[in-house]
C-alpha cells in the first residue's frame, strides 16, 4: 500500500455506529449477541478484540467481514454501507476488501499452498494469468514461504500452514485483515512467529484486526478493545506493544532445547 | 470460457480424488448408454441386413403368398408360415405368366430342408427350388456353370446348384461342377455354384443352400403339388398396384373365389412389407429408448445422491470459497459442472464400452453390427440433460448454505 493513497482517505477505514445482532431460536427465545457497538478503525491501525466466550466477539467479526449482515445500526466499510448489501455484493466485498484469517487455518487440503493461495483470484475477474501469478508470488514471500509453493497443507506445519493463509488473505490486497484466534492452535513459538508477520505487515501500511481471548497476544497490538456481553466495556492503548522479533530472539528454540535434552540424558546415563 | 475450464478442471480434481466412488456413481450411465449404444448397433444393422435383403431379392416383386394374411392375422398357423399352405399351386404361377399384362415373368418358389451328401460327407441345407424364371424374377447369381433351364423344369431333371458352403464342405477345393451327389438320397448332378452371400444379421449362413427345379422338389424330393409363394416382376414400378390388382383377379377367377368371398391368397409388394418392417423397427426402438430411459433415471438418482454426500463433505470447502469471495452462482455452477462432468464421462465410458462390445460380437460371431453417430450424440445429449437435471438440486443446496455455518462445519 502506497503513501499517497494512506494521505487521501484520512477517515476510518471501519465504522460501526450502533450495529446489533439479534438471532431467533425456536419460536419465542432470542439471542441477542450484539446490544450497539460503535466503533472505528483506522487506516494502518493494528486492533485486537478480546472478550471471553459468549462476548460477542465472534458475531462481530463475522459482521465485519461481511460474512453476516447485521440485525440494526449501520456498518461503513472503505465509506460504503455493507449493512444494506445482497449476498452477491457482501461476496464482492469480501473478496476485493476482506482477507480472512482463521484460528483453524482452513485451507483447501487438496490444493497446494500456490492454489490455496490463489483461491480469491479465482473469483474476482480483473487481471491476467501472469499478473495473478505474481501477487501469489508475492503473497507467499511476504509470509516467508518463497520455495514452498508446491507443497499441500499436510505437508506443511501448523505455523506453515497459518502463514499461507495470511497470504491468501493478502492476495486481493484488501482494506482489512481480520484475523480470528489466529494463533489458537499453534505452539507459542509459531504463534510467535505469526505475531511477528502480523506486526511487520503492520509496519508496512496493513490494517489488521486481530481477534483473541489470550491477552499476551493482545499486547502485540497498538489498541485492546474488551467486548462483554454484547457491547464495548473498554478501550486500552497498549503503550509499548511486544515485539514479536524481539520476543522470538529471547526464546530457545525448540530443537536447541531438545539437543539439551538429549545432552542432559546422554550425561545422566 | 476460462470459468468454465477452471470448472472443469475442479470438477475432475474432486472425481479423482474418490476414484471408485465416482466410477460406481457413473455405472449407472455407463451401462445405460453402452446397452443402448450396443443394442442400436446390433440392431441398426439387422434393420439394414433385412432392407437390403429384401431389395436384393429383385426390384418390382409383387409376392404372393398362401392364406389371407388380414383374414387370419393371429392365427399361429399363418404365423408360422407359409411352408404348410397349400392354397398356390404351380397352375397359379402359369395363369398369372400367361394372362397378365403387365406382369414381366413370374417364379413359384418352394422352400424346404434336406441333407445332401457326397461320398462320406454330408451337410443339412436349406432348398431352394423355382423354376428357369427364378434367375430373371429375383436376383439369383451363379459364379460357375449354369443354371437349370425350361426342359430342366418340364422334364423334373435332378440338377442342382450349391451355395459356396456346400461347396467347400462338400468338395473342399475340387470342382464340384458335373459330380453326382445324393439329395435325400437320391441322385442329383451338379449344374452350377452360386455366388457367395454371406451370413445374415441373425447368424443364418446363406451360402449353406442348394437349389433344384421346382417341379423336382415336388416330384421327387417332397412329394406335393404345391408351391410356397409365388414372386412375380411387374414390368415397371409404376405399374406395381394395378399389376397386383391384376394378379388378385386372375387368382380368384383360378381359384373360383366368389365376389364377396375372402381370398385364400395375399398378395403383398416390396414396399408393403417394408412398411410391416418399419413397424417392427419402431416397436424395438421403442422398447429400447424405454429402456435407456429408466437406466439413465437410475443413473441420474444415483448421481444425485453422490452429490448431495459430496456437498455435504465438502461444506467447509464452500464456506472457505464464500468468506474469500466466491458467489452463490460461483458454487453453484461448481458443483453442476461435477454433477456434468460426472455424467458425461459416464456417457463416454459406456459409448467406448459399447463400441468395445459391437467390435467383439462382429469379431467372434456372425452378428454383424454398426456403430452409427447417432445414437452415440443421442447418449451423450441425454447423459448431459441427466446430470444437469439432477445436479441442479445438490448445487442449489451447496450454493445457498449459509457461510458462516458451513465455515463451522466440523
Amino acid at each position: 500500500m502506497d503513501m499517497n493513497k494512506k494521505e487521501e482517505y484520512n477517515s476510518a477505514i471501519i465504522n460501526t455506529i450502533e450495529i446489533t445482532k439479534t438471532y431467533r431460536l425456536g419460536e419465542r427465545e432470542e439471542v441477542r449477541a450484539l446490544k450497539g457497538v460503535s466503533l472505528k478503525i483506522q487506516r494502518g491501525e493494528f486492533v485486537a478484540i478480546m472478550g471471553p466466550s459468549g462476548s460477542g466477539k465472534s458475531t462481530l467479526m463475522n459482521i465485519l467481514g461481511c460474512l453476516d449482515t447485521p440485525t440494526s445500526g449501520k456498518y461503513f466499510l472503505e465509506n460504503i454501507d455493507v449493512s444494506k448489501l445482497n449476498d452477491n455484493q457482501l461476496a464482492e466485498i469480501r473478496n476485493k476488501k476482506v482477507g480472512f484469517v482463521f484460528q483453524t487455518f482452513n485451507l483447501l487440503p487438496r490444493l497446494d499452498a500456490f492454489h490455496n493461495v490463489g483461491l480469491p483470484l479465482i473469483y474476482s475477474r480483473e487481471g491476467s494469468k501472469n499478473d495473478k501469478k505474481e501477487r501469489i508470488l508475492s503473497s507467499l514471500e511476504a509470509v516467508g514461504l518463497k520455495g514452498l509453493e508446491k507443497h499441500r497443507p499436510n505437508e506443511l506445519s501448523g505455523g506453515e500452514r497459518q502463514r499461507v493463509a495470511i497470504a491468501r488473505a493478502l492476495v486481493n490486497d484488501p482494506s482489512i485483515i481480520l484475523a480470528d484466534e489466529p494463533t489458537g492452535n499453534l505452539d507459542s513459538r509459531s504463534g510467535e512467529e505469526i505475531m511477528a508477520i502480523f506486526q511487520k505487515l503492520n509496519r508496512q501500511g496493513r490494517t489488521i484486526l486481530l481477534v483473541t481471548h489470550e491477552l499476551e497476544i493482545a499486547k502485540h497490538t497498538q489498541k485492546i478493545i474488551y467486548l462483554r456481553d454484547g457491547i464495548i466495556h473498554n478501550f486500552e492503548k497498549i503503550k509499548n506493544p511486544i515485539d514479536a522479533e524481539q520476543k522470538l530472539k529471547e526464546m530457545p528454540r525448540l530443537e536447541n532445547k531438545m539437543i539439551e535434552n538429549k545432552i542432559k540424558q546422554a550425561k545422566s546415563v | 470460457m476460462k470459468r468454465l475450464l477452471e470448472n472443469i478442471k475442479i470438477a475432475f480434481q474432486s472425481l479423482n480424488i474418490n476414484k471408485l466412488r465416482s466410477f460406481l456413481t457413473m455405472l449407472g450411465i455407463i451401462i445405460g448408454v453402452g446397452a443402448v449404444v450396443a443394442m442400436m448397433s446390433v440392431g441398426v444393422s439387422a434393420q439394414q441386413t433385412v432392407v437390403q435383403s429384401i431389395q436384393n431379392i429383385g426390384s418390382n416383386l409383387i409376392i404372393i403368398s398362401p392364406g389371407n394374411i388380414e383374414e387370419e392375422r393371429g392365427d399361429i398357423g399363418a404365423v408360422i408360415g407359409t411352408v404348410v399352405r397349400d392354397e398356390l399351386k404351380m397352375e397359379d404361377a402359369e395363369a398369372i405368366k400367361r394372362e397378365s399384362t403387365l406382369i414381366e415373368d413370374v417364379a413359384p418358389v418352394i422352400v424346404g430342408s434336406s441333407v445332401v451328401s457326397y461320398m462320406n460327407k454330408n451337410i443339412q441345407v436349406s432348398v431352394y427350388a423355382s423354376t428357369d424364371s427364378a434367375e430373371k424374377v429375383y436376383n439369383f447369381e451363379i459364379a460357375e456353370g449354369r443354371f437349370y433351364n425350361s426342359s430342366d423344369v418340364a422334364n423334373s431333371a435332378n440338377v442342382a446348384i450349391l451355395g459356396q458352403t456346400v461347396v467347400k464342405k462338400l468338395f473342399g477345393r475340387m470342382d464340384p461342377i458335373g459330380k453326382t451327389i445324393k439329395i435325400d438320397g437320391k441322385n442329383f448332378v451338379v449344374i452350377g455354384t452360386n455366388k457367395p452371400m454371406g451370413a445374415t444379421q441373425f447368424g443364418v449362413d446363406q451360402d449353406k443352400i442348394i437349389s433344384v427345379p421346382v417341379t423336382t422338389a415336388q416330384n421327387k424330393l417332397y412329394g406335393f403339388n404345391y408351391v410356397n409363394l409365388i414372386l412375380a416382376k411387374a414390368k415397371s414400378e409404376d405399374a406395381m398396384d394395378e399389376a397386383s390388382r391384376e394378379i388378385t383377379k386372375i387368382l380368384q377367377r383360378q381359384h373360383k373365389i366368389r365376389p364377396g368371398e375372402p381370398n385364400d391368397f395375399t398378395v403383398q409388394n416390396q414396399t408393403q412389407i417394408l412398411d410391416t418392417l418399419s413397424i417392427i423397427t419402431t416397436v424395438f426402438t421403442i422398447t429400447i429408448s424405454s429402456i435407456a430411459g429408466i437406466s439413465l433415471l437410475v443413473g441420474g438418482i444415483g448421481i444425485m445422491n453422490i452429490m448431495l454426500v459430496s456437498v455435504m463433505e465438502r461444506t467447509r470447502e464452500i464456506g472457505i470459497r464464500k468468506a474469500v469471495g466466491a458467489k452463490n452462482k460461483d458454487i453453484l455452477v461448481q458443483f453442476l459442472t461435477e454433477s456434468i462432468v460426472l455424467s458425461i464421462t459416464g456417457g463416454i465410458l459406456g459409448i467406448i464400452f459399447a463400441v468395445a462390445v459391437s467390435l467383439t460380437l462382429s469379431k467372434f460371431t456372425m452378428l454383424q453390427t454398426t456403430v452409427s453417430a447417432m445414437p452415440i450424440i443421442l447418449a451423450l445429449t441425454f447423459s448431459t440433460m441427466v446430470g444437469l437435471f439432477f445436479g441442479i438440486y445438490p448445487a442449489m443446496r451447496a450454493a445457498r448454505l449459509n457461510p458462516i455455518d458451513a465455515l463451522r462445519y466440523e
